[in-house]
């Protein structure tokens, strides 16, 4: 179901300085003290930055913080008593999400709205209305059509605002950007403006056939080669938006109270699958290099029928020693392509 | 165990931990008590063999789990029992106490002195000393365990 | 760069090495390469973005390198400093590598940048270079190019810092560090963190706490800076990584500075140089005890 109306540069303001007023929380693209643009929770409308600069860090951060408390513990005369942490959550907005990030907080729901269902990323998720904003530019590591994405993916948005000239084409998703259009209709008008959209850089990849290669090809040589470069630093999993791995840590304080706290974990480090024995069964970083690989394009999407990444292209930046998603799966269709022992169309 | 001055009800009261070494300042510290010295009650000592044992992280960790502030204390140089510990420890001290300065951390809630086993009476006057400076600080709030940081992402306490 | 491809050819096919570690044009900018086969050699360039320090591939935590066997590795002036940290503190053997200097007039602060080298674009640790003909090396080639641009930014900054009232500092830290997610990828991209278990690993008893509250941050920050004192090389590869933004290399390069203004050291690329944290001198400087 999709309409289009528009709203101005202008309206958009003065929208979200209404929501301020009113208390409803917003997150939204602004300016850090070091001068990057992240998403943050923002206090003034003005902080808003809604040019062609990528936040650097994903929307994960706003569904699960980095630390989290999942309950604390007090001691009592009779034993301990615990108290899980309050999961009301107020409804809130996110304003200017990238259609890869919008994409990629609703991929990882597949995992988190399962059985059982994790109350403490669903809670955000459910009271959340997404604003997406479409990319008028691609960035310089962005690959979300390689992956079946785009620059005006309405997944995961309730909401998306393509740029145009003087404003934004507002094209409503879903029933609770229905809902939300209505609740401020006066800042919508409709419009015969034209969308700017970035020209198209790649086409999608054959996802079935890597699908299938990586389920055929767990001890290629491939790992080692493309593993080499790799520092395992850790950095591409810490601004995915679809990555979502975590540990849990109990923090006491004294021997009387404490906290359990859920923390970002990677897959990228060692200890993420030692044992207590001493056994590692991902030992080395070509090991763990592979794993990122399988679990985005095989594992998730075997389970799930949605791929675990979104092809923001941010690994492809920050990775310092130039570990590139798009020539590892060009390279792996590239093989796919040339093993005749697959089965698939002929 | 009460001190000379009396405390009038609210007053903040600083809650110190000191790392000493056995042989010279936990010894002088015992010299004060025998001596019948009064001094400051907010200081709890903890006992090590040696300067030279003391990691940074006893005195981050002491001020994590509640102390106000901490003192740090051990043999002159030239007389450590174990020859060098408190050499290496002043190295360590040294670029310790410079990093916190320049992350901008009180100076005066962290105090490094040397006491010998004879010198009572001026563990007294140190401990008088710290604890009066810490007091005058008030309670460090530097470790904000409530406040989950990322706040910039999660928005709020969780 | 014709030089280095050539001794890498000869050194790959006469045995020597069974890998040359250098750099090549990937598709975002220049990135590591491991060279194993003389007509792989053709891949190898070294031009100012060539920023990345190599010396981490030979971190003995880096055992998928290893495995490929002895290894040549390629090292501006400065990467030649975390080696010889390295044989310092006894974690890789001389006899096991071959060292590749390379003359070097700066690098870009961005490995994919294609600008000239300036002021603006040089990296910080550029700045008053004194190792652009490195000494720890087997081989080095290249032609000298002139020193590179100046740009003491990060000098004045912390000279700023250092100025304000103390509580400003603090505030400064605490909104720079309020940004940690404890990733640990500083850690993990430093040709010095060798630990095989990390103190922040340990759980019996833990001493850091890995979660992101300021309390874990501050006692992870300070620590990192503590344990790096006088074994850092200034790669400033921590504060490239770094997905939040954090000034790590300021960090690092104040250590730098109380170690030179206390104890006299300098990190410098040679091996026998005692380490500041392991020596003493009976006379060393005290102001600061009762």
């Amino acid at each position: 179901m999709s309409e289009t109306r528009f709203i101005t540069t202008q309206a958009l303001a003065e929208l979200t300085a209404e929501l301020l007023a009113a208390g409803t929380r917003v997150v939204a693209p602004a300016e850090a003290a070091d001068g990057a643009v992240d998403y943050q929770v923002i206090s003034n409308a003005k902080d808003v930055v809604l040019d062609e600069r990528m936040p650097r860090r994903s929307l994960r951060g706003f569904f699960q913080p980095p630390t989290e408390q999942v309950f604390t513990w007090n001691r009592t005369d009779s034993g301990f008593s615990l108290k899980p942490v309050d999961l009301s959550t107020e409804p809130w907005v996110v304003l200017g999400a990238r259609p890869c990030d919008a994409a990629g907080a609703a991929a990882i729901d597949a995992v988190m709205n399962g059985e059982p269902k994790d109350d403490l990323w669903m809670r955000r998720r459910e009271t959340v209305t997404v604003i997406g904003l479409a990319c008028a530019a691609m960035g310089p590591g962005c690959f979300c059509e390689l992956v079946g994405k785009g620059p005006a993916d309405t997944t995961g948005s309730d909401i998306l605002l393509r740029p145009a000239q003087g404003g934004y084409i507002v094209e409503i998703v879903t029933p609770r950007g229905q809902a939300f259009v209505e609740a401020h209709s006066a800042k919508f008008t409709s419009t015969d403006a034209e969308v700017q959209a970035p020209p198209k850089r790649y086409d999608p990849a054959p996802m079935d056939r890597i699908e299938a290669w990586l389920e055929a090809n767990f001890n290629d040589e491939f790992w080692q080669e493309l593993s080499l470069r790799c520092l395992g630093c850790g950095t591409c999993t810490s601004i995915c938006p679809t990555c979502y791995c975590f540990d849990i840590v109990d923090e006491p304080v004294g021997t009387s109270a404490g906290a359990r706290r859920r923390n970002w974990d990677t897959c990228q480090v060692g200890l993420f699958t030692l044992h207590a024995s001493g056994h590692n069964p991902r030992p080395e970083q070509t090991n763990r290099c592979r794993q990122r690989i399988m679990h985005k394009f095989y594992i998730y999407p075997h389970r799930h029928d949605i791929l675990l990444c979104t092809g923001c292209g941010r690994c492809v930046v920050a990775c310092p020693t130039g570990v590139n998603l798009p020539e590892i799966l060009t390279g792996i269709a590239g093989r796919a392509g040339e093993d005749t022992t697959m089965g698939g169309p002929a | 165990m009460e001190t000379n001055t009396p405390q009038p009800a609210g007053t903040f009261e600083p809650r110190m931990v000191a790392f000493v070494c056995n042989w010279c300042t936990y010894t002088g510290a015992d010299l004060a008590g025998t001596s019948r010295l009064t001094m400051e009650p907010n200081v709890r000592i903890v006992r090590l063999p040696c300067t030279g044992r003391i990691d940074p992280l006893f005195i981050l960790k002491a001020l994590e789990r509640g102390a106000d502030g901490v003192i740090v204390s051990g043999c002159h140089p030239g007389d450590c029992h174990y020859t060098s510990g408190n050499y290496h420890a002043r190295r360590r001290f040294a670029v310790f106490h410079d990093l916190l300065q320049f992350l901008g951390f009180e100076e005066d809630r962290l105090t490094f002195s040397w006491v010998s086993a004879s010198e009572g009476m001026k563990w007294k006057d140190i401990v008088d000393d710290a604890v009066a400076r810490v007091r005058a600080l008030g309670p460090f709030r530097g470790y904000d365990r409530e406040a989950v940081a990322g706040s910039e992402l999660a928005g709020r306490a969780a | 760069m014709k030089e280095l491809q050539d001794l890498a050819r000869t050194l790959l096919s006469d045995g020597t090495v069974q890998v040359v570690i250098g750099w090549e044009d990937g598709p975002t900018g220049a990135r590591p390469v491991f060279v194993t086969s003389p007509e792989g050699a053709d891949k190898l360039i070294f031009d100012t973005r060539c920023v990345h320090n190599l010396a981490t591939f030979l971190s003995p935590r880096r055992s998928h390198v290893a495995r490929l066997g002895k290894a040549a590795v390629v090292v501006k002036g400065c990467d030649a400093r975390a080696v010889a940290m390295l044989l310092r503190e006894s974690q890789i053997k001389r006899e096991d590598i071959v060292l590749i200097g390379v003359r070097c007039g700066g690098v870009q602060k961005d490995p994919a940048s294609k600008e000239p080298l300036t002021a603006a674009t040089v990296a910080d640790k550029c700045t008053g270079c004194d190792v652009r003909e490195p000494h720890l090396a087997d081989h080095v080639v290249g032609e000298l190019p002139q020193a590179p641009p100046n740009d003491d930014a990060r000098e004045r900054f912390i000279e700023e810092l250092s100025a304000m009232p103390a509580s400003e500092r603090w505030e400064f830290w605490q909104t720079a560090f309020a940004r940690c997610v404890r990733c640990n990828a500083c850690r993990e991209v430093c040709p010095l963190c060798t630990c095989e278990r990390c103190i922040v690993d340990k759980t019996q008893p833990r001493w850091i706490e890995p979660s992101a509250h300021p309390a874990a941050i501050m006692a992870w920050q300070i620590t990192r800076a503590q344990h790096h004192a006088g074994r850092c090389s200034d790669c400033g590869e921590c504060a490239r990584v770094c997905p939040a933004g954090i000034p790590l290399d300021v960090l690092n390069r104040e250590m730098a500075r109380i170690l030179q203004i206390r104890f006299d050291y300098t990190a410098t690329d040679d091996p026998e140089a005692p380490a500041p944290l392991g020596a003493f001198r009976t006379d060393d400087g005290q102001e600061f005890i009762r």
